[in-house]
């Protein structure tokens, strides 16, 4: 069930990352939702599952990209790993909170990606401050809707079937 | 407290990544088979994804449009007839052109039919300006295939191609370049992307070219990538510190804004330089 629930945030944060990435072209709106999706894996089901939704978002993207496979998977696995000790340590409950996690999260990942490229590339890349800020804020929307749909899902619903049972009890059969 | 069974599986994972890595920069190659598979099974979901985007949003601005249709009708219809005019006055000129090059056994420089693609999607991994077309090998797109919008230039063709769409890396990304020609000082040069601004920097001019702000830059079809004449953007700025200078372009493509592009399934020859020696350019070298 974990491995499902795990698989398919990745998935769906992928699909919902490059099918948005096509209004956001020429590269003003920066945005990361694999990485909203691999924080919020870690912060759900523990550092293990961040591990492995770091490993299999990061890949994802890099193979999808056409650039070095492997810089994002290792820049996300360690996002990814960071926010799920983060969440065994704290008591991360509400939305807001996990939110917070998400910030330091884009800025790590961001510092990360360049550092990471600047190895590489032996040279240092600079960074965009702008385009960090832009990322933070943009995924900070985004784990803010995500977090706050999760957490009041599962209420609605309990809410939907109990009206549903007093209806139904109420009914003269 | 870690388990130390989490913290080994996650230097595991991590030095995993790092060999990874190593092995595709010393090779200087990517995985060039995982990335056609994936790229190829992924381009079937992006393709799902936009057409179910572009039925929605269709749906929406239809609804709205049809409001002045009319109107906009008459405009279009006349807009056509000036198009149409100007489409004979350019055909006569290629054909003028065509006899010409023949005449005194010149390489041919005019393009072949373009074909149409749309962008289907975007690049998953920020900062990096790649966009995918809904076009590949199986309508003759390969790689370092010139691709133009209605604009100007807007890219090439990378790997990963795969049968039903490709790879195209946008003039501004970071590792791109193209060979450009000054309009009106009639110097050579290279336009190279990779700015945070996302403007091109020109290198390799001569220092003499007179290259003023608000000059046209057009490819200049050196590089055997982009076809010789097609708009890449305006001189903005020329930024002097002592005997340097930057030239700073401004694309004419608005990348913000990307959704049809047209591909030259026909690499152009390449022509000789207009005043300075030029490196086959497309990446970085």
């Amino acid at each position: 069930m974990k491995a499902v629930g795990l698989l398919l945030t990745i998935v769906v944060s992928v699909v919902l990352q490059v099918t948005l990435a096509r209004y956001t072209v020429g590269g003003r709106w920066v945005f990361d939702f694999v990485l909203v999706g691999v924080v919020f894996a870690g912060l759900q089901w523990g550092p293990v599952a961040g591990l492995f939704g770091g490993t299999i978002g990061g890949l994802l993207q890099d193979v999808l990209s056409g650039q070095i496979v492997g810089v994002g998977g290792l820049a996300k696995t360690i996002v990814g790993f960071a926010a799920g000790v983060i969440g065994t340590q704290f008591v991360l409950t509400r939305p807001q909170a996990r939110t917070i996690i998400v910030v330091g999260a884009t800025f790590l990942h961001r510092l990360l990606m360049i550092g990471l490229g600047s190895l590489i590339d032996q040279q240092w890349l600079g960074v965009s401050w702008s385009a960090m800020l832009a990322e933070i804020g943009l995924n900070t929307l985004g784990a803010f809707v995500a977090f706050q749909v999760t957490s009041s899902l599962p209420g609605a619903m309990d809410r939907y079937r109990m009206n549903r049972r007093t209806r139904l009890s109420r009914r003269q059969w | 407290m870690i388990h130390r069974r989490t913290l080994t599986l996650f230097v595991a994972v991590c030095l995993g990544h790092v060999l990874l890595i190593s092995a595709q920069v010393q090779s200087r190659s990517g995985l060039p088979v995982i990335e056609s598979v994936a790229f190829g099974t992924f381009a079937g979901v992006q393709r799902l994804t936009t057409g179910l985007a572009d039925a929605v949003s269709g749906g929406w601005t239809n609804y709205f449009a049809l409001r002045g249709a009319a109107r906009e009708n008459a405009a279009l219809k006349q807009h056509i007839l000036d198009l149409e005019v100007t489409i004979q006055q350019q055909q006569a000129l290629v054909a003028r052109t065509r006899a010409l090059e023949q005449a005194l056994a010149l390489k041919q420089t005019l393009t072949d039919p373009l074909l149409t693609a749309e962008v289907i999607a975007g690049n998953p991994q920020p900062g990096t300006l790649t966009v995918t077309i809904n076009r590949g090998t199986s309508d003759g797109v390969g790689e370092d295939m010139a691709v133009i919008g209605s604009r100007g230039v807007v890219g090439r063709v990378i790997s990963p191609v795969s049968p039903n769409a490709a790879t195209v890396q946008l003039i501004t990304g970071r590792e791109a370049a193209l060979a450009v020609a000054f309009e009106r000082s009639n110097a050579g040069g290279m336009a190279v992307g990779g700015a945070a601004d996302g403007l091109l920097r020109a290198e390799f001019v001569p220092v003499l070219a007179d290259v003023q702000v608000g000059e046209r830059v057009t490819t200049s079809g050196q590089d055997g990538i982009f076809p010789q004449g097609f708009l890449v953007g305006m001189v903005e700025r020329v930024n002097r510190s002592g005997a340097d200078r930057e030239i700073v372009i401004r694309p004419a493509v608005d990348f913000s804004h990307v959704d049809i592009v047209m591909v030259t399934t026909k690499k152009p020859a390449a022509v000789a330089a207009p005043s300075s020696g030029m490196a086959k350019s497309g990446s970085r070298p």
